[in-house]
């Protein structure tokens, strides 16, 4: 709970530090606003609370859900350098307030404890990244990806809205608990028919905010549009928070109607699998290519939250860690790679700009490899945990109820081998004619960090787990 | 402890290889090699022939889920380990000729690859043995992806993606039979062993298992990237994949399939046996028509690990046994053989049977040992390679008359397409781009004559090998009864 | 006062919607199509007080506007929020004077915040004409 006001404050301050004569301050004060919710948020473990009339809860679970994604904030806030190519027009106290925000935003969507609360958090994060989508203010792509984001996503919103009410109109409550204890105490009446029509509405705003199959195709042009720094941050954060409030929606107040919500989870997993893996086989671009690895891995997460066995919270929260991880690097590196030779302005993004690149930069090579294993889930590497944990808890569930969806997610584990390597391929194999690029000392550590995290992650996952 | 020392000093050395740079980098590498053989010897001759697991370690790795780093050498184990150990030093000897961009690099792979593969052989978890597993498949990936031929980089991308399509799949059934045991679960082989599953879960976990190593192998039909790839990896990666790597297809069978799932084996134990036997044939009947030398020898070797997969699937004490020891023997042999074509394709510049011819005029030395490498894999008898195909074809004929005599024809064809390369390689008449071989020198003879040391050893003395290696076998098919 | 409804009793309202709704595409239609079609040059012309057009119909707006439009809508809606406030106030204060108390400080930090903002406006130069 501290973490969500301080953070609120925290980005109040940000936007008057703006005002600072010196830019060179912001960074800094944001990275050690980020670090105290962190601390402030672990004050809270092992204790129960819940605030406002239900309206909040925070425990473990939340506390280590919200880590995580304070844990992305920081690093995709270290790595952030500028924003646009023209200083004057640039509003950098303004992006990293509004990142702040989104990430009370996002942690509000953990900790909900009441629909109400769960509708806010999802907004005040939506809103702020249509912003940030579209903060490259001169450059029409992504201009043209704010709008998208924007229009989808409200209309997504929409739908999600009129799918609480109904669940209001069935159960007559927005408490999680109340709603719970309607649907498996069961009514005299039966269950108001509202109930199931609200629960898909529910469903389908919750699977646009994670990108999951067929509510996904705003996904690669808004991640392909936006400027690459806050993909990163979108498709980290909004993922782990997407993540937490599905899980916590779906298994405290639906666990009465597991067998009808299982059906459309599984099925929207095999085809969220299917379409984001081989989709991104076919794409020219390592970013685009990241755009549809991130609805592939949305997949791999729905696997957990459909199995729903007491395992699914903590191998929900592994994949997100290693998943998040490895997805800043990826793109830290894409970043410092891409504008290196930009083409007619823009940044080079094709697979071919990574050409030779273990020539001219081998720390960077290394980590974008060891970014690429990890996703791929090769073992050694926290990726391979997280897959494990995540297939445990579907094994756990019974072959006759996942063993379909196991097989496909194994299957398209291959095919992400596939495409994940052509970037380690571009890198070590090919040879490219560009010059070394030259890296901050802050950029080196991040990726050092990240790198040494994935690694050790993979090699001791159980210090973490025992965490969850 | 030793056996974590064995694990370890592979990967220490490549490490400081890593750092070092100029001609120390061979040397140091091969010091580690051999003092890895060192201990691997001490480790022979200390070993009891029982079919415990000895010098074994265990510890905690990840307890919450109840998977430990657990390692020991039985009698199987021991085998193997010999083997990699025995080759990794010659392999590396046999580098001493070349010189590889990024040397540091170059041999630090093959150390990594080193240790990977004693630990897929002494692992005792079932984890561990995947992580292992996998974890062998990126070093040789780049060596072979790094200094390989024109086409390196599809062909090493496919087998890349082949050999991890296999070893999801038997990821899967692991994860599955982890789930079985009962309590909090772990993921110790025993337990595995000790699991009562029924015929129908069986059934499916034979082939989740078996896929993964009969792409590691390759058994027909999943052998497809296999020419390719050996043809197109530089010589030490060709090496690395068909001396050792192809054993961890076997050595899984042997340590993951037959006691795991002994119900599985039987329902489709005939269906695998027909399909290593049609390998045998295939594998013989295409290596007969082809030109070059090294993807001869690449489906030689497609052809005799048919055999050993057969011999492991007629589930009887010969086949077993016999595999265990062709598995050395293959090692040795087909190691020598490579090593003898990339010294003929270093002279020549050409590994094409129609181009060469008459190089026996200026290379005594060349010829005795080819001709000794060449015998060992035909299985002359008193030859290392005859142990091993007797038995194996005793136990194939065992299981099956039929299946055995069709596997018999495996001596003939051998004999066939060896011979072949043989003569039209080495005797005849001289061409222009064998006017000027040289014989071998000092480090190429300090390759080939332990090698053939060891084509007599085997031969002549199998027993030294077979009593360490039957009381685990023995135990292994007794607990299949149950 | 009857809280039961049933879907019929709303049939009043859809026929009301679908006169209505008929009313307006009827006419529509009917006067689109009897009415008399002339074309000519003159007629298709876009016709402003008899002067020739000149330019694009969509004159860029300076952005300040939109900006004050939006800060407006944004401070007056957050200022309605103080009529249902204020006026039940007295109640609370006479039920519980503690809860009042609460209450009164919750408004403060929200007004304060929204003074903040308007602070936070003011250093941007967002009012700042003559930029």
């Amino acid at each position: 709970m501290l973490s969500i006001i301080s953070l609120s404050l925290f980005g109040i301050l940000n936007l008057f530090l703006g005002f600072l004569k010196s830019r060179r301050v912001l960074l800094p004060a944001t990275l050690l606003f980020i670090a105290l919710a962190f601390a402030a948020n672990l004050l809270d473990w092992n204790h129960q609370y819940v605030y406002f009339r239900d309206m909040l809860r925070t425990n473990n679970l939340f506390i280590n859900f919200s880590s995580i994604i304070l844990l992305t904030t920081f690093l995709t806030v270290a790595i952030s350098r500028s924003f646009g190519t023209d200083e004057e027009h640039t509003h950098p106290a303004e992006y990293y307030a509004i990142m702040l925000f989104s990430v009370v935003g996002a942690l509000m969507m953990v900790g909900f404890e009441n629909l109400i609360m769960l509708f806010i958090g999802l907004e005040i994060l939506s809103v702020s990244l249509y912003v940030l989508t579209g903060s490259d203010k001169r450059s029409l792509r992504s201009n043209e990806a704010a709008l998208k984001y924007f229009l989808m996503g409200s209309f997504a919103t929409g739908i999600f809205l009129f799918g609480i009410a109904l669940v209001y109109g069935a159960t007559g409550s927005f408490n999680l608990s109340a709603i719970g204890s309607y649907v498996s105490g069961g009514p005299t009446t039966g269950i108001s028919p509202l109930l199931y029509v609200g629960l898909l509405f529910i469903l389908a705003g919750m699977l646009f905010k994670v990108s999951a199959a067929p509510f996904h195709f705003w996904t690669p042009d808004v991640y392909d549009g936006a400027p690459t720094l806050f993909t990163a941050f979108m498709s980290t954060v909004v993922k782990t928070a997407g993540f937490a409030a599905l899980y916590r929606l779906l298994t405290v107040s639906f666990t009465g109607v597991y067998g009808l919500w299982w059906q459309v989870l599984t099925g929207v997993t095999v085809l969220t699998l299917l379409v984001g893996n081989i989709t991104a086989v076919y794409q020219s671009s390592v970013k685009r290519m990241l755009a549809y690895s991130s609805v592939s891995h949305a997949g791999y997460l729905l696997i957990a939250v459909a199995a729903k066995t007491p395992q699914s919270p903590s191998a929900i929260l592994f994949y997100s860690l290693a998943y998040s991880i490895a997805t800043i690097t990826g793109f830290a590196v894409l970043i410092l790679v891409a504008e290196q030779k930009p083409i007619e302005g823009r940044p080079d993004e094709r697979y071919e700009a990574f050409n030779g690149l273990a020539k001219r930069n081998p720390l960077l090579a290394f980590s974008l490899a060891v970014s690429m294993v990890s996703l791929a889930g090769i073992p050694l590497t926290a990726g391979f945990w997280g897959k494990f944990f995540v297939f445990s808890t579907a094994v756990d569930r019974g072959m006759t109820n996942m063993g379909m969806v196991l097989v496909v997610a194994v299957l398209m584990s291959v095919v992400g081998v596939y495409y994940y390597f052509r970037v380690i391929i571009a890198s070590y194999l090919k040879t490219g004619d560009s010059e070394p690029i030259g890296i901050r000392p802050l950029y080196r550590f991040i990726l050092v960090l990240t790198t040494a995290l994935t690694i050790g992650l993979g090699l001791f996952p159980d210090v973490v787990r025992q965490l969850f | 402890m030793l056996t974590l020392i064995l694990i370890l000093l592979p990967l220490v050395a490549g490490l400081v290889v890593l750092g070092l740079q100029g001609r120390v980098i061979k040397r140091v590498a091969l010091l580690a090699a051999l003092i890895e053989l060192a201990l691997a010897v001490y480790i022979f001759y200390a070993f009891r022939p029982d079919a415990s697991s000895q010098f074994s370690l265990r510890y905690d790795w990840i307890g919450s889920l109840g998977i430990s780093f657990s390692i020991g050498i039985d009698g199987i184990s021991l085998l193997l380990v010999v083997l990699s150990t025995l080759l990794v030093p010659l392999i590396i000897l046999s580098t001493f000729n070349h010189s590889y961009r990024n040397p540091s690099v170059f041999y630090a792979l093959i150390l990594a690859m080193q240790s990977a593969l004693v630990g897929v052989f002494t692992a005792k978890d079932a984890f561990l043995f995947y992580l292992f597993f996998e974890a062998a498949l990126i070093p040789v990936y780049f060596i072979a992806a790094l200094w390989g031929g024109e086409n390196r980089i599809r062909v090493t991308f496919k087998f890349f993606i082949y050999t991890f399509f296999g070893s999801i799949f038997m990821f899967l059934g692991l994860v599955y039979l982890y789930f079985q045991t009962p309590g909090g679960h772990t993921s110790d082989l025993a337990a595995f062993y000790a699991l009562q599953l029924s015929a129908e879960q069986q059934n499916y976990l034979f082939w989740a298992l078996f896929v993964a190593f009969a792409i590691k192998m390759p058994v027909f039909p999943f052998h497809t990237w296999q020419p390719d790839t050996y043809v197109e990896s530089p010589t030490p990666a060709t090496m690395l994949l068909a001396g050792i790597m192809l054993k961890m297809g076997t050595y899984g069978l042997i340590r993951i399939v037959l006691p795991i799932v002994p119900l599985g084996v039987e329902r489709w134990g005939t269906t695998a046996l027909v399909l290593s036997v049609i390998g045998i044939v295939y594998g013989s009947i295409i290596a007969i028509q082809q030109r070059d030398m090294k993807r001869l020898i690449a489906y030689s070797s497609f052809a005799h690990v048919g055999l050993m997969a057969a011999g492991i699937l007629s589930q009887t004490l010969d086949g077993l046994q016999g595999s265990l020891i062709q598995m050395l023997t293959h090692g040795i042999n087909v190691v020598g053989l490579f090593f003898i074509v990339d010294i003929i394709f270093s002279r020549t510049n050409s590994r094409e049977l129609d181009r060469l011819g008459g190089i026996t005029q200026n290379t005594p030395n060349l010829t005795v040992y080819f001709i000794i490498l060449m015998l060992g894999s035909v299985a002359l008898p008193l030859t290392n390679g005859f142990v091993g195909e007797f038995l194996l074809l005793r136990g194939v004929y065992e299981y099956n008359t039929w299946l055995g005599a069709v596997a018999g024809l495996t001596i003939i064809l051998s004999a066939v397409y060896l011979l072949r390369m043989v003569q039209k390689s080495m005797f005849g008449v001289r061409t222009a781009l064998t006017e000027h071989v040289t014989d071998l020198n000092l480090s190429e003879k300090l390759v080939l004559l332990p090698l053939a040391i060891m084509v007599f050893a085997i031969g002549l003395n199998p027993n030294a090998f077979l009593r360490l290696t039957e009381p685990a076998v023995a135990q292994l098919l007794q607990s299949m009864v149950k | 006062m009857n809280t039961n409804y049933l879907p019929s009793d709303y049939l009043p309202i859809v026929v009301q919607l679908l006169a209505a709704l008929g009313f307006i595409v009827g006419s529509m239609l009917v006067s689109h199509n009897i009415g008399p079609k002339r074309h000519s040059k003159k007629k298709d012309d876009p016709f402003e007080c008899g002067i020739p057009t000149e330019g694009d119909a969509r004159t860029p707006i300076s952005v300040k506007y939109f900006l004050v439009a939006i800060l407006f809508v944004l401070f007056d809606v957050e200022i309605i929020f103080l009529y249902p406030w204020a006026v039940n106030f007295l109640d609370w204060m006479k039920e519980s004077r503690e809860m009042a108390i609460a209450i009164f400080v919750e408004m403060i930090l929200f007004m304060g915040l929204l003074l903040v903002g308007f602070y936070y406006i003011i250093r941007k130069g967002v009012l700042n004409w003559n930029q």
